[in-house]
């Protein structure tokens, strides 16, 4: 009786599963209107939720052009199953576009196989972390954010909210990644030519030691000693993303300067650390969510020494790449390739100012791999 | 005799580890004081946890390595303490209330499932504590909380991976009767508040029931044949443990400032564990005694060993430390129990 009735339950498994299979290719083409489809690719809401939340509105404000997939859970162990899911959205004969915003590296079969497939399809990243020579080989537009540039551009405004020392919160395993140190050195360069105090910190190593507690844990017993020692006129920056839960946090108290974050964006941190209440249909709105920080900062007496950009470059990113699909595939004269370009389509679509070039990496530069900055905004 | 002095070793070298590196520390100009207030409160606030273990290990049931289902318990209260608004201390003791119970039935089941892996504990706890983790991240991102100061900023819907205490009871124990004595401050709250779970822990092991417990896990089969309900009084065991490790998260988190959720409950199993070693239990009786000094001793050489190992510019060497105190104190009390056991059946 009970091998019956695993036998059945195994039949319906893998009936539900065809089913559900199928329908979604059907409701895929059903659903079309438009002449073309356009696929972006994220990873789950559990996972990144900046990602996440950029494909889904980008799917419900073109419910019938943008269809939002994503990746497995723990995306960057199961590279086979997200290059099988990237690769899938190629089976749609209408599919014009396929985006990839997942940051992680080992992707570019993904975006072989799609051009295998049909040659036709544009493939966009935003971003994804691979070789720039072989990413500006096999994909069509690359684009991510300035990590060098920010070597400089951070300290530089640092100085200009009146640091007088920069601490650099980083760890052996991020120190190690090429961007992170190139762009550690840039940041030393840069404060000591504007004549600020270089302090470099090594914190417990979150990814090999005993988890990010460990390291969060550090940093609040950390910063006050420093602030004690160089005084608040100093810009505390770390290159990992659960720091600043503890820096900002640190900073309402201790009022030290942050002129930005690592991925600088109002919605990661500075909502938990100041206890911010959106509203569910503020969620996308980032003037009001910026504001909202303001008043919290000022009734803190922080004004001025809290900086970072308007909206988050993971939301920006993703929804950004949409547009420029949709910009290449409807307008033939279009040039993609031309930095100015796509500075004003930015204005365009999100009224802020941004900044792109094209990535120059070891003395050779990337026709097809744009870099930006975004203004920025002071809290 | 040979191996009852082999048996003290890590508690003496890191002890004069620890000793070390106060020396340092004092011949670099740190601040002694704040250092040892720092080491006090580092002290309470991960103490719970290891003060947790102690049921669990003296029921026969091992080391707790799935306190993830404990800690997600109090995490549950805070939640529900932060959805009701509740501040200060009576935000504190509401979410410690409304932990209890769920931990009991929490660990009720932890419990029935730990009793079908007899002799495999350790083992089934692990990964009872990484499978408890992705169960819960369902259940954080769908649970209907209505606090906004709770869910995601932008999609707002699902709990946030991490809630700032700021508004409710950041601190709240940590500086409840700070005395200052000389130049040290003392968290006399804090404190009390962890000798009471200490005391309360000694009381319970002067019981009958207790006593049991105690008589359970060292001759399982000798109290089978005198009537004790073995798989009950393990049970038993657990939900203390359970509910302990729940309670042990509120504290760390109102010192913390902040409740994390999804990931956060896999990160206190095995620095709890490496603590209670360090403080000389082998992993089949513990004492509060050895909680106490294991928790101190750890949780201070941590304290210290990352601002020195950065002064003295050999970094990385804080985390090499870590990693071979964390992982080898765990294998050495394995390979001691082993010996143990042994000899138990000699």
């Amino acid at each position: 009786m009970k091998k019956r009735l695993i036998c059945l339950l195994m039949c319906l498994v893998i009936i539900s599963t065809l089913l559900t299979g199928c329908s979604g290719v059907n409701g895929k083409s059903g659903s079309s209107d438009g002449d073309y489809h356009i696929a972006i690719v994220t990873p789950t809401l559990s996972a990144s939720e900046d990602e996440f939340r950029a494909g889904e509105a980008m799917a419900k404000e073109y419910p019938n052009v943008v269809t939002h997939l994503t990746l497995p859970e723990n995306f960057e162990d199961e590279i086979e199953t997200c290059i099988s899911t990237i690769v899938s959205a190629a089976d749609d004969p209408k599919m014009k576009a396929v985006i990839v915003a997942s940051g992680q590296s080992g992707l570019i079969p993904a975006f072989q196989q799609i051009k295998e497939k049909n040659p036709e399809i544009i493939t966009i990243t935003a971003p994804i972390f691979d070789e720039p020579e072989m990413m500006s080989k096999y994909i069509d537009i690359n684009l991510d954010t300035n990590w060098i540039k920010r070597g400089e551009t951070i300290p530089t405004k640092a100085k200009q909210m009146g640091a007088k020392t920069f601490i650099h919160y980083s760890f052996p395993t991020h120190l190690s990644k090429p961007l992170i140190s190139a762009r550690k050195d840039m940041m030393k360069k840069t404060s000591e030519a504007l004549g600020m105090e270089w302090v470099e910190v090594v914190t417990p190593d979150p990814q090999t030691g005993d988890s990010v507690e460990a390291m969060q844990q550090f940093l609040r017993e950390d910063i006050p000693r420093q602030i004690a020692k160089y005084g608040k006129d100093t810009n505390i920056f770390g290159s990992n993303c659960p720091m600043y839960d503890v820096i900002l946090d640190e900073a309402m108290k201790e009022g030290f300067i942050v002129a930005e974050q690592c991925c600088p964006t109002p919605t990661q941190a500075y909502p938990t650390v100041l206890g911010l209440e959106i509203a569910e249909e503020d969620g996308t709105n980032f003037d009001k969510i910026n504001e909202m920080i303001s008043q919290k900062v000022a009734d803190k007496g922080m004004t001025g020494r809290l900086s970072g950009w308007p909206i988050p470059v993971t939301i920006y990113m993703p929804e950004f790449a949409v547009y420029l699909a949709m910009e290449m595939i409807d307008n033939p004269d279009f040039d993609a390739k031309d930095p100015a370009v796509l500075n004003q389509l930015t204005k365009d679509k999100f009224g802020i100012e941004v900044e792109y070039e094209k990535l120059n990496s070891n003395g050779k530069t990337y026709d097809n791999y744009f870099v930006m900055i975004m203004d920025s905004i002071f809290y | 005799m040979s191996e009852q002095r082999l048996r003290g070793l890590p508690q003496i070298v890191i002890g004069s580890f620890l000793m070390l590196l106060f020396i340092i520390a004092a011949a670099l100009n740190y601040n002694m004081a704040e250092l040892i207030s720092g080491s006090l409160i580092k002290f309470a606030m991960n103490g719970i946890f290891v003060l947790a273990l102690i049921p669990m290990i003296n029921a026969g049931v091992g080391l707790n390595f799935g306190s993830s289902v404990g800690i997600t318990a109090g995490l549950m209260g805070m939640c529900m303490a932060i959805q009701f608004r509740l501040t200060g201390i009576t935000g504190f003791l509401a979410a410690v209330i409304i932990s209890i119970p769920i931990a009991i039935v929490f660990g009720f089941f932890y419990g029935r499932i730990l009793n079908r892996v007899k002799g495999k504990e350790d083992i089934a706890a692990i990964f009872i504590g990484f499978a408890f983790i992705p169960l819960m991240n369902f259940f954080w991102t769908v649970a209907p909380f209505s606090n906004r100061e709770m869910l995601y900023p932008i999609g707002g819907s699902g709990l946030r991976p991490k809630i700032s205490l700021a508004n409710y009871f950041t601190k709240v124990l940590d500086q409840l009767f700070v005395v200052k004595i000389g130049t040290i401050e003392v968290p006399w709250g804090l404190l009390f508040f962890y000798a009471v779970i200490a005391l309360i822990i000694v009381a319970f092991f002067k019981t009958k029931k207790g006593k049991a417990l105690i008589a359970i896990g060292s001759y399982e089969n000798f109290c089978k044949l005198s009537g004790l309900g073995i798989n009950s009084n393990r049970i038993l065991g657990v939900i203390l443990s359970t509910v302990l490790a729940g309670i042990g998260i509120c504290v760390y988190a109102q010192s913390y400032g902040f409740v994390e959720l999804y990931g956060g409950p896999g990160a206190f199993a095995f620095p709890a564990i490496s603590a209670i070693l360090v403080g000389g239990c082998t992993g089949k009786r513990a004492t509060v005694c050895q909680a106490m000094l294991g928790t101190y001793l750890y949780q201070t050489i941590f304290l210290l060993s990352a601002p020195i190992a950065n002064t003295l510019l050999v970094p990385q060497m804080a985390e090499i430390v870590r990693m071979i105190i964390t992982n080898g104190i765990i294998l050495y009390a394995f390979l001691n129990q082993r010996k143990a056991g042994v000899h138990d059946e000699k």
